[in-house]
């Protein structure tokens, strides 16, 4: 190599490394400030609330209930979350949570099934849900909002044709002791179970060859491909992971109701979206993930919580959902087009 | 480099006549990508009636200038624009060109490809004059048959721009900018119109060359001026009067063309004290005949590519030549898998795959690597990390038990970047942050690491500043030594040149000749490109109705036999 070319090199990298700290120092602080900012956000309201409502906000009881209560929503997120990772929508989620919730209901009522092999025929239904999901959507080669939203449908479908338009009541005790009665730290158990989920998801995304392989193949998928991953491989695995944990939202939401109510899954499929979205604007801001997720939702639940106990309305609920989504989206949008 | 100790620059005054405004004058123009500048305080200023040539290498900034006047790029605040004395405020809006009198054609053309030549061409007039008639399409399809045969170029208006040669598509997209030139002297509002031509030799054979100079001789008597951008500096001296040179982002140069040399320029474009454009001269001697070949294909065909067979041995790299739209550029994507083989069966260190049945995820397994030409789309994930970019091949060899050992992959990262000399040296740095030499580098170092078999490279060094692009030759060579087989797939002949040991010419998706030795040199090479091309030209010059070029350019190459 001659020496031109060195003194070349040499100059030209010594302005690249001056331009990048000087990105890094007027840029470190605004990094932690958003990272750190929808946990802020959510130890703010808490305090808000606290103060708004004292005595009847931060009781044990109110905690327990806010925890509790989200568990199936927390669940629903995390299966968003599977998709979203490979860079795909699944706008039937809460169609595969509501099916699965109406097949355990439809086998162990009326065919008298026992509670467990109800529960896993309902989740190979939700697998085999998620598997039509990946090949419509990726064998197919079509739009996955667009195909996932026509799914949806059909599984709404399915679920009136399954419960005959009406809500199958009197299912098995013992589903609602495995999830929602029995109680650790006066928090039902299925809280710690979607703790548990989380924490795997968590895990594998972050800890593992496979994690950063879907992560390649979700923020630049030509790149991925072109780097010998099997992106089709694992987009399918996306689809089919999120139906099969839809399914366990909707062993969770039957046990927690006691019922299959065939209306009762529509609405949990926006939150689901709003807490992923949200969930990727800290923590690891432009990034989906895991424990944002987590983060996410119960800031949503609390914010709901916090407003009922103010008496606002139900309404309530469906602005505060559709305002976070939102605010999410946009929030997201901005911070790539810094990049 | 510096540019205050280059003589170039310094800029000279002005040159415009003093009872004279320039018809486009640009000051302080600053544009940054993240922390990269890609311009950087650079001046510039057209004269009526004047064919101005912006020279500089792949990188320099020349696109992103234009890119500035079409309304894509915002520079930085404190830039300033004026047409004819008038101040225009910047950024400029999508579209404003149009009211200001300035037509491009651009490098890629920016034609839309599933519609037709017609709608394309009405597209742009109608966008124009603001118009809210209805379209009128078979008056319309009529009426730019007689336009497109008042500039004797006969294309069928009603054909898909897709299905369209390159060289027609080229004459489409130069059409359409003559006829907003000639709409811009219809209106009041624009005083004077300016046409930027990007790159539009590269589409263009030798006849049809002369028949852009022509349009352009044409579009400047009628009042128009030309910004020419080009790296055919043959091309530049026979149409422009005065050359602006861009380097690294900065004006290194203003000159008028008639009095200086054709080094003195390459030095202006280069920087002082690179004389060539890039010292390299580690070639192997030619004879390489004892070693086996490690990689051998047959009858390859897809794409553009109709009939491809060859050989490439270990510690050799061999250079694919050929002009745009010859197959050359399918080459490596079928190789590795990612383009839709139709034929062909390939063989890399022993393990024989009919290409057709070929997965990318089966090629990185056998050890098949492929560096691709755009970079931003498919080479590196701007928004994931230096760290991440660099080990996704290789990241499940550093595990325990499933586990990413996370301390080693930072070593691993650490080693790569100090030994491809990535700067900054930040593995946690987002890959957009990066220069694009820079992050050429990390796709090198990504692939490097898995010890290919065969390392495919297609337009390794566009966008590459110079001392990225010797370097990148220098590793390549390194890992070539180390018994690699090497595909080098590019348009630049004189890296070609360079950096190969034989140079194989495809046109027409065959391949048509071989050079090796002492016959592998820039005039070598592209005078058997031009030659074996012509009757690919003449095949499209059919198809538009056109003149065929005349096959008088003579060749050293040879014919491969069989």
């Amino acid at each position: 190599m001659s020496t031109a070319e060195t003194a070349t090199d040499e100059s030209g990298a010594g302005e690249q490394r001056s331009g990048a700290e000087l990105a890094a120092r007027t840029g470190g602080l605004a990094v932690l400030a958003e990272r750190a900012a929808l946990p802020v956000a959510w130890v703010a309201l808490i305090i808000i609330y606290s103060i708004t409502s004292p005595g009847l906000f931060l009781t044990w009881s109110n905690i327990s209930n806010i925890l509790g209560s989200q568990a199936v929503l927390f669940v629903l997120a995390l299966a968003a979350l599977m998709p979203s990772f490979t860079g795909d929508f699944d706008l039937s989620l809460g169609g595969v949570m509501g099916l699965t919730a109406m097949v355990v209901g439809v086998l162990n009522t009326r065919h008298g099934m026992g509670i467990l092999p109800a529960c896993l025929i309902a989740v190979a239904v939700a697998v085999i849900a998620g598997c039509l999901n990946g090949f419509f959507v990726v064998t197919c080669d079509t739009n996955a909002l667009i195909v996932t939203l026509g799914m949806g449908s059909v599984f709404t479908g399915l679920i009136y044709f399954l419960a005959g338009s009406n809500t199958i009541t009197g299912i098995g005790e013992s589903l609602s002791r495995a999830t929602f009665t029995t109680k650790l730290l006066g928090i039902p158990v299925e809280f710690y179970y979607g703790l548990v989920l989380m924490l795997i998801v968590w895990y594998v995304s972050t800890f593992t060859p496979l994690g950063l392989r879907a992560l390649f193949v979700g923020q630049a998928r030509d790149v991925a491909r072109l780097s010998g991953i099997r992106v089709s491989r694992l987009r399918w695995g996306g689809f089919v992971l999120g139906g099969l944990i839809a399914g366990l939202a909707g062993i969770l939401f039957v046990g927690t109701t006691g019922s299959a109510d065939p209306t009762a899954s529509a609405p949990y499929l926006l939150p689901a979206y709003a807490a992923v979205f949200l969930g990727a604007t800290t923590l690891k801001p432009g990034r989906f993930n895991a424990l944002g997720v987590g983060i996410a939702v119960y800031f949503l639940a609390t914010g709901v919580n916090g407003l009922q106990l103010l008496g606002a309305a139900n309404y309530v609920q469906q602005l505060f959902y559709g305002a976070a989504l939102i605010a999410a989206v946009v929030l997201s949008r901005q911070l790539r087009r810094r990049t | 480099m510096d540019p205050a100790t280059t003589p170039g620059g310094q800029p000279p005054a002005a040159q415009s006549p003093p009872d004279r405004v320039p018809v486009l004058e640009m000051r302080h123009i600053t544009m940054r990508f993240g922390s990269f500048r890609a311009l950087k305080d650079v001046d510039f200023l057209v004269n009526q009636g004047e064919i101005v040539a912006l020279l500089g290498e792949n990188g320099s900034g020349k696109s992103t200038l234009v890119k500035v006047l079409a309304g894509v790029n915002a520079p930085d605040a404190g830039a300033e624009m004026y047409l004819g004395g008038r101040p225009v405020p910047l950024p400029l809006a999508p579209g404003q060109f149009r009211d200001l009198g300035l037509s491009f054609v651009h490098q890629d053309l920016g034609l839309a490809r599933t519609l037709t030549v017609a709608e394309n061409l009405v597209v742009a007039e109608s966008g124009s004059v603001h118009s809210r008639r209805p379209i009128n399409w078979r008056a319309e399809r009529r009426r730019i048959r007689r336009l497109l045969d008042s500039y004797q170029v006969t294309i069928d208006p009603a054909t898909v721009i897709d299905r369209l040669p390159p060289v027609g598509q080229a004459l489409v997209a130069i059409v359409r900018a003559a006829e907003e030139l000639r709409a811009y002297r219809l209106r009041d509002d624009v005083a004077r119109s300016i046409l930027f031509l990007d790159e539009p030799t590269v589409f263009l054979p030798e006849s049809e060359v002369e028949f852009l100079f022509d349009l352009i001789r044409t579009v400047v008597r009628e009042g128009a001026s030309v910004v020419f951008i080009s790296h055919d500096l043959s091309a530049v001296r026979t149409v422009c009067d005065r050359a602006v040179v861009l380097r690294d982002g900065e004006v290194a140069g203003r000159t008028a063309l008639a009095g200086i040399s054709d080094e003195r320029l390459v030095e202006l474009i280069v920087g002082q004290g690179a004389g060539k454009r890039v010292e390299f001269s580690h070639r192997r001697a030619g004879d390489g005949r004892l070693a086996k070949s490690l990689f051998e294909v047959r009858g390859l065909r897809g794409g553009r590519v109709a009939d491809v067979s060859l050989d490439v041995r270990g510690t050799e790299i061999v250079g694919l030549a050929g002009l745009l739209g010859s197959g050359a550029e399918d080459v490596p994507y079928l190789l590795f898998g990612s383009a839709a083989g139709a034929a062909g069966s390939m063989r890399v260190d022993g393990w024989t795959v009919s290409v057709p049945r070929l997965k990318p995820f089966e090629a990185v397994h056998r050890k098949v690597a492929l560096v691709p030409a755009d970079r931003r789309r498919d080479g590196i994930a701007p928004a994931l990390t230096v760290a991440e970019n660099a080990t996704i091949l290789v990241n499940d060899e550093h595990t325990s038990f499933g586990r990413l050992r996370l301390r080693r992959l930072r070593k691993v990262v650490r080693d790569l970047l100090d030994r491809f000399n990535v700067r900054p040296r930040d593995p946690g740095a987002p890959a957009w942050q990066l220069s694009g030499g820079n992050q050429q580098r990390v796709v090198l170092a990504k692939w490097l690491e898995i010890n290919p078999k065969l390392l495919l490279l297609h337009e390794p060094t566009q966008g590459v500043d110079v001392a990225a692009r010797a370097q990148i030759y220098r590793m390549v060579r390194d890992a070539t030594d180390g018994g690699m087989a090497t595909l080098w797939v590019s348009s630049d002949f004189e890296e070609l040149a360079a950096v190969c040991d034989r140079v194989i010419i495809v046109a027409a998706g065959l391949v048509r000749a071989e050079l090796s030795g002492d016959e592998v040199t820039e005039e070598k090479i592209s005078s058997a490109v031009y030659y074996y091309s012509t009757d690919a030209a003449s095949v499209l010059a059919d198809e538009a109705s056109a003149p065929g070029p005349d096959h008088t350019l003579g060749t050293e190459g040879r014919h491969v036999d069989g």
